[in-house]
């Protein structure tokens, strides 16, 4: 089946928004900013997958990447000195190392597009793209999605247990207090309070503040 | 091709979110009766709408202008696709995906992208806290509308939304899978802050995320809201109520029907149902609601099996 002008109208457009949305990533100057046009850039990719007849893994493009999009920005803003992700801040860093990684890639990839010889195979009939992953998924790929999987929630875990209210100078909802200039010392930048509050190692495990 | 491929779901998904918002806003004033009413209920929402249009649309200083300028419309945008996958009989379906139930679930999902935006791009302290306070619950309600969303479309063995109203042909899932509607329900009223889950847009924020919004933008927002309502009540009756089946009438009246039977139950719990402080209200979600949506998720595989 030869694919209707309207496809390659939708792919050009789609193809197009991907790439501006991408390159507009590496332009802008904050974090939430450039999560969401890498967003942008997920769905657009998304949108070309369901042309491609992928629908269950382009419209899995949205969801995944519209949560992952958003917890990414709400991660950064959490362990960046930033306050809510309002202040302009630079986007790009190690950029000759970036660029002669880029053109390398971008090189790659179009000698594989434009040399390589690519099988000429229609789709049966009977294709069903969500029976075949999932079989796929829970068949011959299950151990490296489980592992994955695991391993991403330990991940998890582990950026929770250190973005949790139980932050590096004590619980949130208690007052929290900085460490002393040297060991051992007061703790800095505050007012005098009581005399318990003084030898605390390094205002670690606060526990009774208040 | 271009008729019943772009022109019908266009159609249907505008009628209904356009005709569903007005529903809304005059269900609701009726809900309130109790207390006192200025002016006709019919025409209250259609003059506070025309008063909004009349005003100017302020805006801060130094907004994030591209976000600040589109969230309001790809809200709205985003319920208009939501009402476009509703089936509304076997053949009068406005998009008819092998996959609606998952592109449904990725609404919600970037519904919270854009309810974010909307509060993080007015550079507005109230706004900010708003937008930060809804995505921290609104991955909850994401989560938990997932697993209940599984569980609806195991039996279907499909996750094409006219294929789950079809296994429901013997029983309805609000029967068979107890725990699913009643789960849905509040996240649809915690997708739209409606009522008590009101924590994005509410009153300790003095209007939260929409604190700086004024004039046709702020109507657009109160018009996507009430539309995104409309398609929660609409996928909800598809997803639990056994959507267009029912006998003498035909298949979208019934599915009009049970949708606005949803729609009241949603508006009524809405003014019932008592208001959380944020942090007690992300508790609730993640240690009771959370692993309830789990058990249902369960008893959905065990009854599916069972009835195979």
């Amino acid at each position: 089946m030869t694919p209707s002008p309207a496809t390659h109208i939708a792919f050009v457009v789609l193809a197009a928004l991907a790439v501006l949305s991408g390159w507009r990533v590496f332009c802008t100057d904050s974090m939430v900013r450039a999560s969401f046009f890498l967003l942008l850039s997920f769905i657009a990719v998304g949108g070309i997958m369901i042309l491609l007849t992928a629908e269950y893994l382009g419209v899995a493009m949205f969801f995944m990447m519209a949560v992952e999009m958003m917890v990414m920005a709400l991660f950064m803003v959490m362990f960046m000195m930033n306050p809510a992700g309002l202040n302009p801040m630079k986007m790009v860093h190690q950029e000759r190392v970036a660029i002669v990684a880029g053109v390398a890639v971008f090189g790659v990839l179009s000698a594989v597009a434009v040399l390589g010889d690519f099988p000429d195979m229609p789709l049966p009939a009977e294709h069903a793209p969500v029976i075949s992953l999932g079989r796929e998924l829970l068949g011959d790929s299950m151990l490296i999605f489980e592992t994955a999987g695991v391993v991403l929630l330990t991940t998890m875990v582990g950026v929770v247990v250190l973005s949790s209210r139980h932050g590096r100078y004590g619980r949130a909802d208690e007052g929290s207090i900085p460490p002393g200039l040297e060991p051992g010392g007061e703790p800095a930048g505050q007012p005098k309070e009581s005399e318990e509050e003084k030898g605390e190692e390094g205002g670690h495990a606060h526990q009774h503040h208040h | 091709m271009i008729l019943d491929q772009l022109i019908l779901p266009w159609l249907l998904a505008w009628l209904m979110a356009g005709l569903g918002a007005y529903l809304v806003a005059v269900l609701d004033r009726l809900m309130a009766s109790g207390s006192a009413q200025v002016g006709s209920v019919w025409l209250a929402p259609l003059a506070s709408a025309a008063w909004l249009m009349t005003q100017q649309a302020t805006t801060t200083e130094a907004p994030d202008a591209p976000a600040w300028r589109l969230a309001p419309a790809l809200y709205l945008a985003l319920a208009a696709i939501g009402l476009a996958l509703v089936p509304w009989s076997p053949t009068l379906v406005g998009v008819d995906l092998s996959t609606s139930l998952v592109l449904w679930g990725s609404l919600e999902a970037l519904a919270t992208v854009v309810i974010f935006l909307h509060g993080w791009s007015a550079n507005s302290h109230l706004a900010l806290i708003g937008a930060y306070r809804y995505v921290a619950l609104g991955l909850s309600y994401l989560l938990i509308s997932m697993f209940v969303l599984i569980g609806v479309a195991l039996p279907a063995e499909s996750l094409r939304l006219t294929e789950v109203v079809a296994a429901q042909a013997s029983l309805w899932h609000v029967v068979s899978q107890p725990l699913g509607l009643p789960l849905f329900l509040v996240v649809g009223l915690g997708l739209t802050f409606w009522g008590p889950l009101n924590l994005a847009d509410s009153a300790d924020l003095s209007g939260g995320t929409a604190v700086e919004r004024s004039g046709p933008p702020r109507l657009v927002w109160a018009l996507a809201r009430a539309a995104m309502l409309v398609a929660f009540s609409a996928i909800a009756a598809t997803a639990f109520l056994g959507g267009w089946m029912g006998p003498w009438l035909p298949g979208p009246a019934w599915l009009l029907i049970k949708s606005l039977a949803v729609l009241v139950v949603l508006l009524w719990l809405g003014r019932r149902l008592p208001r959380l402080a944020p942090e007690r209200c992300l508790t609730l979600m993640w240690v009771v609601l959370l692993p309830l949506s789990f058990v249902d998720l369960i008893w959905a595989g065990a009854v599916a099996l069972w009835m195979a």
